[in-house]
């Protein structure tokens, strides 16, 4: 019992040495004390954390003293340290500047509309691609500066289609139907399936309706349009499609999602251009990929391009707003010469418009046998139909999946989206 | 027949120790295997397992992240023993109609989901954080305090006093011991396994916790383990192979402190007091 | 009469530390979580509302397909789990057994599985041509795989079998413990009577052993109660919401949707009143003197 007593005391010992000792320094940093460090939250070290850094460099050439704290954490853990945080009302412990994906910010924005600073002084989102306007503003003023684009394209195997007597023309600019079609006739010649599909995740539903120029709520963020809405049935009507037809196989989750491709199991994968890299990943393919328009809705009016995923950098309502407005409006919001580096260095893509073409556009990828997909994706940028996202974006696709578990097991189409509509409009009041 | 009952036991407890371990075995091998391999499942060792852990310890502060884990778990065990053990020996020992009422209550506290706590406790230590800054927000002791007493613990010590021989404590008042005298001198030795088994529990929940971390925790040298294994799954390509480095890394130390506490569970019965 | 007095006087002592700290940190923030529940609104900007949140509760089939698969995982994943942990803590209590040490630690080990690693083998092991389904194909056990990740049955199957997975070794610590505490003479005098090793468990240990399984059965209640870990990282609460449990309902209501505290927290009494409910049954059963 000696020792307990000794561990004890020497526990207690420990925590009092060393919260005096830790006492000055973390004051410090908490009531964000020193003005020149300023703090970053995002999520990717080789994409947007990367990005943040080559940043960091080129603002610190030009205007000299700054100094940038990165914080790498997972995207879901940014979203519920902050709304911890914020709804707490303590700013205490928040960074000066963070990343939001676009389908979340207007939630954050809307809920929390004192938290974020106005950035309508230091930005001219009119240089930016149109599609970026809608998520990133609220009430008239500009918060967010556009980081990357989410644009979307059909990454093709040349290998197979040419095996089963296709050409990366037969896919270009086609509908999902059309898709579905070719998909059969290459499915059953390869023994290779489509396309990897997860019936829980709704990256291909959310990019399939926006090629239409509709979302789940109206251009007002709110009134919930699912019951009735054409693209959303027709985008559930697809996804089922390829499930029943047998030219799908399925993932549960973003590793066996990327291992379906880099094992050459699947022989297309329709996404953001952010996938890009986990696709170079297995450098044995290299020479075998292409990439295409994504495949459009069979409803009028919608295109071969479309978004899924991009985000936006917000700066926070607190001391070191102005240093954090500052570096963001001289980098992402203005610097061409960065962009050009994004694209070369990090392979990120952004929205800024003055900064879309030039070298980094005109090179040709060896992985995509000469393609150059750089310029192909900021040709398809610009014809993504602007939408909403409104409030309710998890949400209502967390519905519909639900809904579409009911679909596949013989419910009406058409009730299928008045359910939908009627548990969204109970949900979300 | 005796045979039978023992080909029965091993049998049944070696199948269970496969199905126990398989995972772990998985875990052992993607650590030495590309990011590709790992996530097409390839099942047999591989060669990657420097190049792992180099880029791990490269680019991300293990060894900080595991002294904070290390901190925060044995702080927060040592201090949750000694306060449970003490209330629940109280409330069994001295046990009242008013302390039975207060132990209901207390037992309340741990019925609601974390979940529901966070944003009021939140706010609680951002209030600290105005008055003691180094037990406020973004310390390691605002991640430690919310355990150092917890419901169940106090339950669990409850429950075994209740199979505690009382007539030590009279054998000790006897002795002229005092009551707080009696509880280190002949309690605490002699119930060795339950203290065993609290610890072992304790420092694994503190080690594994993550939820009140990933909230209270903002800054890069305050970070733990599982903050840590968190963000390495952060990106759109995330590396598996230096994920499964950090993840066993991450393991060792929980599976070492019950291999050395599990001798308690057969020394119980053999204890200086009991016997 | 005053000797009685100090010692009711020093019990409260012994119990005053633990009571202050649940009392701030877990009280302080349940009290203000159930003034929250009675407001309404996005993240910071809340109104008062009443009894709102409590109507639109049971209005909410989302939140009553949560309360349902939480009962289900109750009724079938803690008896299983409790029952099997005894088993495992009686076998290794035989002072007989040989690698006693190497046994427990295999068995207990799961419950240490960092969480990450623990979803990714779930999900791997019994995707559709994972190796759960070609061992159980290989052995005709069944003629075409089982969809445990897209079947709402099989995944509520998944989740059972994963939670008794990861949590069998844990509660097998409590009883192994509760276990020493119990006199080998007992069994002795059992055995000279003629009890076999059935009735010897049922006559000697599991009466021995009564507090420790009401702690066991009331904690794993309000384990699965909050059930959160297993369906948010295995099955994400899919196929549809068929998995979905009441905690992960709280979680995508705070975190994942736009936030509305408020509701969230009314849909958190519920499982207190719940966990109430459950724990005085157990206690009843558990014949807790008055």
């Amino acid at each position: 019992m000696k020792k307990w007593k000794i561990l004890f005391a020497a526990v207690l010992l420990t925590m009092v040495l060393s919260a005096c000792s830790g006492g000055s320094a973390d004051g410090a940093s908490d009531d964000g004390g020193d003005p020149d460090a300023i703090t970053a939250w995002a999520w990717d070290p080789l994409f947007n954390i990367a990005a943040l850094e080559l940043a960091e460099e080129q603002y610190v050439q030009e205007a000299g003293d700054f100094q940038l704290d990165i914080i790498d954490n997972a995207q879901k853990d940014i979203v519920q340290k902050l709304n911890t945080g914020l709804s707490s009302g303590t700013m205490n412990g928040m960074p000066n500047i963070v990343l939001i994906e676009d389908y979340r910010a207007q939630s954050f924005l809307q809920a929390y509309p004192d938290a974020f600073y106005d950035m309508s002084e230091h930005v001219n989102i009119d240089d930016f691609a149109e599609y970026k306007k809608a998520p990133t503003s609220f009430d008239g003023k500009q918060y967010g500066i556009p980081f990357d684009t989410g644009v979307t394209g059909l990454y093709l195997r040349t290998d197979y289609l040419e095996e089963a007597g296709y050409t990366p023309e037969d896919l270009t600019n086609i509908t999902w139907d059309e898709y579905i079609e070719i998909g059969k006739d290459i499915t059953e010649k390869t023994g290779k399936k489509m396309i990897s599909l997860n019936p829980n995740d709704p990256d291909h539903l959310r990019h399939m309706i926006q090629t239409a120029g509709t979302w789940f709520t109206d251009e007002d963020g709110e009134t919930v349009n699912m019951a009735g809405n054409e693209a959303v049935g027709e985008a559930l009507r697809v996804f089922k499609t390829m499930l029943d037809e047998d030219i799908a196989h399925t993932n549960s989750d973003w590793s066996s999602r990327i291992a379906a491709f880099n094992s050459g199991d699947i022989v297309s994968v329709a996404t953001g251009n952010w996938m890009t890299p986990s696709v170079k990943a297995e450098e044995s393919q290299s020479g075998n990929w292409t990439v295409v328009p994504i495949p459009r809705l069979s409803v009028d009016g919608a295109v071969n391009a479309s978004n899924v995923g991009g985000s936006s950098f917000y700066v926070l309502n607190i001391p070191g707003k102005e240093q954090a407005a500052e570096f963001l409006a001289s980098t992402f919001g203005s610097d061409t010469a960065l962009y050009q580096d994004l694209v070369t260095e990090i392979g990120a893509i952004g929205t800024y418009l003055p900064a879309l073409e030039g070298e980094a556009f005109n090179q040709e990828d060896e992985f995509f046998a000469g393609q150059n997909i750089n310029a192909d994706f900021v040709k398809w940028m610009m014809e993504i139909p602007n939408v909403n996202y409104g409030m309710h974006t998890y949400a209502s696709t967390d519905i519909l999946i639900g809904e579409l578990q009911n679909y596949r097991s013989g419910k009406a189409l058409e009730e299928v989206l008045e359910d939908a509509q009627k548990q969204a409009e109970a949900q979300l009041n | 027949m005796n045979k039978l009952k023992s080909i029965f036991t091993y049998g049944i407890l070696s199948i269970a120790a496969i199905v126990s371990l398989f995972p772990f075995a998985w875990m052992l091998i993607s650590m030495t295997n590309k990011s590709s391999d790992i996530s097409q499942g390839r099942l047999l060792p591989g060669s990657n397992l420097l190049e792992n852990l180099r880029n791990l310890f490269e680019s991300y502060n293990v060894g900080s992240a595991l002294f904070n884990s290390f901190f925060i778990a044995i702080v927060a065990t040592v201090l949750c023993l000694v306060v449970s053990s003490l209330a629940g020996y109280g409330f069994e020992i001295y046990r009242s109609k008013g302390k039975d009422i207060v132990f209901n209550i207390l037992l309340l506290s741990m019925m609601i989901p974390f979940a529901a706590l966070m944003v009021p406790l939140f706010r609680l230590f951002g209030d600290v954080s105005q008055v003691f800054p180094a037990f406020g927000i973004d310390t390691l002791y605002a991640v430690i305090l919310p355990y150092v007493s917890t419901a169940f613990f106090i339950f669990f010590f409850r429950q075994n006093t209740k199979m505690f021989t009382k007539d030590l404590i009279e054998a000790g008042r006897i002795d002229g011991l005092s009551e707080i005298g009696i509880f280190f001198r002949i309690y605490m030795p002699s119930m060795k396994n339950t203290f065993a088994a609290a610890g072992i529990i304790s420092f694994m929940n503190n080690w594994n916790n993550f939820l009140w971390p990933l909230v209270i925790l903002q800054s890069p040298d305050v970070q733990t383990i599982p903050l840590l294994i968190s963000n390495l799954g952060s990106g759109y390509s995330p590396d598996f192979g230096i994920i499964y480095t950090a993840i066993v890394i991450g393991t060792i130390p929980t599976a070492l402190i019950f291999f050395f506490l599990q001798k308690y569970f057969v020394e119980g019965m053999t204890g200086s007091v009991k016997g | 009469m005053n000797l009685r007095k100090s010692k009711s006087i020093i019990g409260w002592v012994f119990i005053l530390i633990a009571t202050i700290f649940i009392t701030l940190f877990y009280f302080y923030p349940m009290i203000q979580a159930f003034i929250l529940s009675f407001k309404s609104g996005m993240g910071a900007n809340l109104q008062f509302i009443g009894l709102d949140n409590y109507i639109r509760l049971f209005n909410d089939p989302v939140a009553l397909i949560a309360i349902r698969n939480t009962f289900i995982y109750l009724i079938f994943q803690v008896p299983i789990m409790i029952l099997l942990a005894m088993f495992f803590s009686v076998l290794l209590n035989n002072p007989k057994l040989k690698f006693k040490g190497f046994f427990r630690t295999a068995i207990f080990l799961p419950s240490v599985i960092s969480l990450v690693a623990y979803s990714v083998i779930f999900k791997y092991l019994f995707s559709t041509d994972g190796l759960v389904n070609q061992f159980l194909l290989n052995l005709s056990f069944i003629s075409e795989p089982i969809e445990w990740l897209m079947d709402p049955f099989w995944a509520k199957v998944l989740i059972i079998i994963a939670i008794t997975w990861r949590w069998t070794g844990y509660n097998m610590i409590f009883y192994l413990a509760g276990l020493q505490n119990v006199d080998n003479s007992v069994y002795e005098a059992a055995k000279i009577d003629g009890a076999n090793p059935i009735q010897q468990f049922f006559y000697i240990t599991v009466p021995m052993l009564k507090p420790i399984i009401l702690f066991t059965g009331i904690t794993s209640t309000i384990g699965t109660l909050q059930l959160f870990d297993e369906p948010m990282n295995i099955t994400k609460g899919g196929p549809g919401n068929e998995t979905l449990t009441i905690s992960q309902y709280i979680y995508n209501l705070s975190f994942e949707y736009t936030p509305d505290f408020g509701y969230a927290a009314a849909v958190s009494f519920i499982i207190v009143v719940l966990t109430v409910i459950f724990a005085v049954i157990q206690f009843r059963l558990g014949g807790e003197r008055k």
